[in-house]
């Protein structure tokens, strides 16, 4: 019998020449991807990271049987989520939602590439990345199932994307057109490169450190159970950039523009809401910002550099949004929460000088911001939400499907254009730019406003909000019901109740 | 006739969409765009309307300015004088 380094090099890459097929009718360029090259170049193919079927089941065992010991020890407290600071637990349920149905896409996207890879070695890491997001897939939903019964916001984990709800909508754009619709090369370069390198550890490993802080053993455990699966997967985006870069050196920086600035607007939302307003002030040991630092700003820009590739031309832009992006976005979700599955919160003035010190540049403008929705909930009694809430329709991106909330609050970046006869508006100039770029990719994009207009969606916030999905259980609210022990209510603001 | 457009508030988070009838003057479409921001922004006055930068006349109505659907239009907040 072979010994395991005798075996491994035979079984991970194990082609042959075709006899009764050509090679481009095996391997057509619309599902392979481009650039084609020869199939002694796709040979050479390399992972860093090898492992065999035997040693995968085995070490997935070990870390399901870790995470499910978790799981049905903390299961046995009915007051897990209860013991949760209820900002936290809003967290978790945007991040149930987001990360199963992803997930699940991610493992089609996989398995596209272990059938039109060109090289055998990619096609056998691809199918044990497919089986790692199948778990990914799985492991949100069983966990935000054993929550549906304490609080059914929790539904969401599996609903999310199955509704019109505008964030869903945003959601199904950058999946789809990331991971179900994407060649094997695109998909490797956007999501193995672009969205698992320099992103993904902003989850796996910073998110899991804030959860440690909070206390949340469950999520923090779920998360680097994730992460070691990420991390192997990952190499694959390495291993072709490797080998297709010196072929199509544009192409390949195109792409990384391209799905950089996708990931990061996703990320962007779902991380900076988690780790700047949704994490208790005294469970916070860093800000997004200073996360996105270490593991965007320095690392990914030396993966980049290690690969000769550039970093993306709108990178001021992007340190720009740093700033304010994820801030811009937050107080509009705030004032819109009944929109959303998740509860938001008011920043606390502690809070807020904590966003001072750490942003300070941009933080500043946000205060008028806040000061202002406080004061309605100074004359507003605790529970009524739609007191302190905005009725106006709101616009999103033609490209992103994202709230027009880019730029800062004095001047927002929206851009409208003229299309084929009908006007487009886009959130930044990077969204219109990649919009230009490939046009009949988004032109179909079926936005939110454009429903309404047309009578498909109701035009007035009860509706709308039955339209995606919501109904008052579910709908987002305040996460304190406004009971802010900061916010002093007089006898004098009594009368506006 | 109803016209949408795309409304942008000094000091505001979100771009809005504000209905307007073709008839309507601009000041009254300011008021309105200002009023649908105003959980997040105080209203200062005085402030203007902009298109494309060029402040929009407050008397004049959407249809005398070519306003079409989907225009986007600024609402700014005049500077005190020093």
């Amino acid at each position: 019998m072979l010994k395991r380094d005798a075996w491994l090099p035979l079984s991970r890459q194990l082609d042959w020449e075709f006899s009764y097929v050509t090679p481009d009718s095996a391997f057509p360029e619309l599902a392979a991807g481009v650039p084609a090259l020869g199939q002694s170049e796709w040979d050479t193919w390399e992972e860093p990271f090898k492992t065999s079927y035997t040693e995968y089941v085995e070490q997935q065992s070990r870390k399901e049987a870790a995470l499910e010991a978790v799981r049905e020890l903390l299961n046995q407290r009915k007051d897990r989520l209860e013991r949760l600071d209820p900002r936290w637990v809003s967290a978790l349920k945007l991040h149930f939602a987001i990360l199963p149905l992803a997930e699940f896409a991610a493992a089609i996207g996989n398995l596209r590439a272990a059938r039109f890879g060109r090289s055998s070695a990619w096609r056998c890491a691809s199918l044990l990345g497919a089986l790692d997001e199948l778990r990914h897939a799985q492991i949100p939903l069983a966990l935000g199932h054993d929550c549906l019964s304490r609080d059914g916001q929790f539904d969401w984990t599996h609903r999310f994307y199955h509704t019109t709800n505008w964030v869903a909508i945003a959601a199904r754009r950058l999946m789809d057109e990331m991971l179900l619709c994407c060649d094997p090369i695109e998909f490797s370069i956007a999501t193995h490169f672009v969205f698992e390198t320099a992103f993904t550890n902003l989850q796996f490993i910073g998110l899991s450190a804030v959860a440690h802080e909070v206390g949340d053993a469950l999520f923090e455990r779920l998360l680097t159970s994730i992460q070691t699966d990420e991390a192997r997967h990952a190499q694959i985006g390495h291993a072709v950039l490797e080998l297709v870069r010196d072929h199509d050196p544009e192409r390949m920086q195109a792409l990384v523009d391209k799905w950089f600035w996708r990931s990061w607007l996703v990320f962007s939302v779902v991380t900076g809401f988690t780790m700047d307003y949704l994490t208790p002030l005294e469970h916070r040991k860093k800000s997004f910002k200073e996360f996105v630092g270490e593991w965007v700003v320095e690392q990914f820009s030396a993966s980049l550099a290690s690969f000769g590739l550039k970093k993306p031309w709108y990178w001021a832009e992007f340190e720009r949004s740093l700033e304010y992006y994820h801030h811009m976005v937050y107080a509009s979700a705030y004032s819109y929460r009944s929109t959303v599955w998740f509860d938001l919160v008011v920043p606390s003035p502690a809070e807020r000088a904590w966003l001072r010190e750490k942003y300070p540049a941009s933080f500043p403008e946000f205060e008028p911001i806040w000061a202002s929705i406080s004061e309605r909930w100074r004359g507003a009694d605790p529970g009524l939400d739609f007191a302190v809430h905005g009725t106006a329709i709101v616009s999103f991106c033609n490209l992103c499907g994202l709230v027009l909330s880019h730029g800062t609050p004095s001047h927002n970046d929206a851009e409208v254009i003229e299309h084929q006869g009908r006007r487009r508006v886009f959130c930044s100039k990077v969204c219109r730019y990649l919009f230009e770029q490939e046009p009949e990719r988004y032109a179909r994009h079926h936005d939110v406003v454009m429903r309404v207009l047309r009578g498909e969606a109701p035009g007035n916030l009860l509706a709308f909000l039955c339209y995606s999905g919501l109904s008052f259980d579910d709908w987002g609210k305040d996460a304190l019901r406004g009971e802010y022990d900061w916010i002093q209510r007089t006898e004098a603001n009594a009368g506006v109740r | 006739m109803l016209v949408p457009l795309y409304g942008f508030v000094e000091g505001d988070t979100i771009g809005l969409l504000v209905l307007a009838h073709d008839d309507m003057p601009i000041s009254d479409v300011a008021k309105k765009l200002l009023t649908a921001a105003s959980l997040r922004v105080q209203r200062k006055d005085p402030y203007d309307l902009f298109r494309d930068g060029q402040r929009l006349p407050p008397d004049a109505s959407v249809a005398e300015l070519g306003l079409g659907a989907l225009a986007r239009v600024d609402l700014r907040f005049r500077k005190a004088p020093p």
